[in-house]
C-alpha cells in the first residue's frame, strides 16, 4: 500500500505545485472529498443556531459556498505518513516528523514560495516551535507559520518572519 | 396507541409501498417492516407531492415535549456514537465514525470529548471561557464567551465557525429552536434503539430531511438522530445514537481546561459572513 496520499489545495501559492509534482510519481490515485463551491459538508445539527454558515476568510480566497460547515471547503488536506487513501480533514500528531514523504517534501522544498497569508493544513518537516507574545509559531526553515483554529480544524497561515 | 395518531397520508404511503414490495396476497401479513419503509422512501407513482408534506401536530408536540424535558435537566452526561458521510468528488459516499462524550451542567458548564478516526478535540466551557484542545496536535485556543452554554454555542458557530456536535440538545424548546422551519412532520411508529423503547418521527425542512427517535414514557430523551443533507446531490447522512445519564453529578474541574505539559496556545480565526 502506498502510504502517500494528498489532495488538491485550492488556495493559491503554497504547496499546490508541490502536490502536482508529487502526483506524477504516486501510483495510488488520491480521492478528494468534495467540498468545492456548490457542495458542502454533511450537516450535523437541526437547529439553525447550532450550525455555522460562515466562512473564515484567512487568505482572501473568498468562498461562495453557503452550506453548513462551509469553512472546511477551503481546507483540503495533504496527508503524509498515513495509511489513508481517502483524505478528509485529518490531523495527526506526527505532522512535524513525517517519514517516507521524500517525494512530497522534496517537491515542496523545491517549489515553495511561501506567500505571507497563504494557508496550509500541514507543515513541512523540521519545524521549530517559537513562542512570541504568548502565541505559538512554527518556524520551518525561513518560513514562519501561525497555527490557528478554523472551527475545529487546524490551519497554518504563513506570516512574516518574527525575527 | 400511537399508531392511531399516524397521519392518514402516511398510512396510504405505507400501503402503496407494501403493494410495491410484496404480492397482494401477502399484504395482510406484512407489518411495519424495514423493507416496507425502505421502499416507502421512494414515492410510489401517483403519490401526490402534497401528501409528502404534511405536518402532524403530534410530531411537533413530541419535539416540544422532548425539548421541555431537556430544558428541565440540571445536568446530564451523554455518550454518542455517530457516523458522518463524506462525499468524494465522484459522488461516492464514505462513512466515518466518531464518539462524543458530553457532560453538561446547566446553564453554564460544558465539556465534550470528540474522537473520530481523523480528529480528536476536547471542548471546555467553564461559564466564562471556552477552550478547544487538540490532544494529538497539542494546540489549544481559548476565548471569552457569554454566560450560558447555549449562548456560547451560538457564538462558536457564528463567530468562530465552530459547529459543535449535539449542539441541538441545548436548543430544543428555546427561541433558538427551528420548529417553524419544519415543512413536513410524520409519526413513523414505535421503534427500539439500543433496546430502549422509542417513538420514531420524521421531519423535513429546508436543506435537510431528518428523523428522530424519542424515548417513550416519562423521560422523553432523544435516543437517535439522523440528518440527511437533502440539498446535496449525494444526500450524505449524519447519524448519532445517544446514551443518557441524567443522575450522576459532575465535578467542577471537568469543565476547566488545564493546559497539559507541552500544550501550545494558538488562536481561533474569526469568521466572516458569507454573501449568498
Amino acid at each position: 500500500m502506498n502510504p502517500i496520499q494528498f489532495q488538491k489545495l485550492p488556495m493559491a501559492g503554497l504547496l499546490s505545485v508541490a502536490i502536482a509534482i508529487a502526483a506524477a510519481s504516486v501510483a495510488v490515485p488520491a480521492y478528494a472529498v468534495a467540498r468545492d463551491a456548490g457542495k458542502g459538508a454533511t450537516k450535523t445539527n437541526v437547529n439553525k443556531s447550532a450550525n455555522s454558515n460562515k466562512n473564515v476568510n484567512v487568505n482572501n480566497n473568498s468562498n461562495k459556498n453557503v452550506n453548513v460547515n462551509s469553512n472546511v471547503n477551503s481546507n483540503k488536506n495533504v496527508n503524509v505518513n498515513s495509511n489513508r487513501h481517502v483524505d478528509v480533514d485529518v490531523d495527526y500528531d506526527d505532522h512535524h516528523h513525517p517519514i517516507g514523504t521524500a517525494v512530497a517534501i522534496g517537491a515542496t522544498v523545491a517549489v515553495t514560495a511561501a506567500i505571507v497569508g497563504s494557508v496550509t493544513t500541514t507543515l513541512p518537516p523540521a519545524c521549530t516551535i517559537v513562542i512570541v507574545n504568548g502565541l505559538t509559531y512554527q518556524q520551518c526553515g525561513s518560513t514562519w507559520y501561525q497555527p490557528q483554529y478554523v472551527g475545529s480544524s487546524v490551519q497554518y497561515v504563513v506570516v512574516a518572519p518574527m525575527h | 396507541m400511537k399508531s392511531n395518531h399516524r397521519q392518514l397520508t402516511t398510512a396510504r404511503a405505507i400501503s402503496r409501498a407494501r403493494t410495491l414490495v410484496v404480492a397482494g396476497a401477502f399484504l395482510p401479513l406484512i407489518g411495519m417492516s424495514g423493507t416496507a419503509w425502505a421502499q416507502a422512501a421512494t414515492p410510489a407513482p401517483g403519490a401526490s407531492p402534497a401528501a409528502a408534506n404534511v405536518i402532524n401536530p403530534e410530531a411537533i408536540q413530541a419535539l416540544k415535549t422532548m425539548g421541555l424535558y431537556l430544558r428541565s435537566l440540571k445536568s446530564f452526561t451523554v455518550r454518542a456514537e455517530s457516523t458522518t458521510d463524506e462525499v468524494l468528488d465522484s459522488g461516492q459516499k464514505i462513512q466515518f465514525a466518531s464518539t462524543v462524550d458530553l457532560k453538561a451542567r446547566l446553564p453554564d458548564r460544558l465539556r465534550m470529548d470528540v474522537k473520530s478516526d481523523s480528529k480528536q478535540r476536547e471542548l471546555y466551557y467553564n461559564g466564562k471561557t471556552v477552550t478547544q484542545y487538540a490532544p494529538r496536535l497539542k494546540y489549544y485556543a481559548s476565548v471569552a464567551t457569554p454566560g450560558t452554554v447555549r449562548e456560547t454555542l451560538v457564538v462558536a458557530a457564528s463567530q468562530y465557525d465552530l459547529t459543535v456536535p449535539l449542539a441541538d440538545l441545548f436548543f430544543w424548546a428555546t427561541d433558538k429552536a427551528s420548529l417553524d422551519d419544519i415543512t413536513a412532520g410524520l409519526y413513523v411508529g414505535p421503534a427500539h434503539v439500543g433496546g430502549l423503547a422509542c417513538d420514531h418521527y420524521a421531519f423535513r425542512q429546508e436543506g435537510i430531511d431528518w428523523q428522530i427517535w424519542i424515548q417513550s414514557g416519562k423521560t422523553p430523551l432523544p435516543c437517535k438522530l439522523l440528518i440527511t443533507s437533502a440539498d446535496l446531490p449525494s444526500q450524505p447522512q449524519y447519524t448519532t445514537t445517544l446514551r443518557w445519564d441524567v443522575n450522576t453529578a459532575i465535578d467542577d474541574k471537568t469543565f476547566t481546561f488545564v493546559p497539559p505539559k507541552g500544550a501550545q496556545k494558538i488562536e481561533f480565526a474569526a469568521a466572516v459572513a458569507v454573501a449568498k
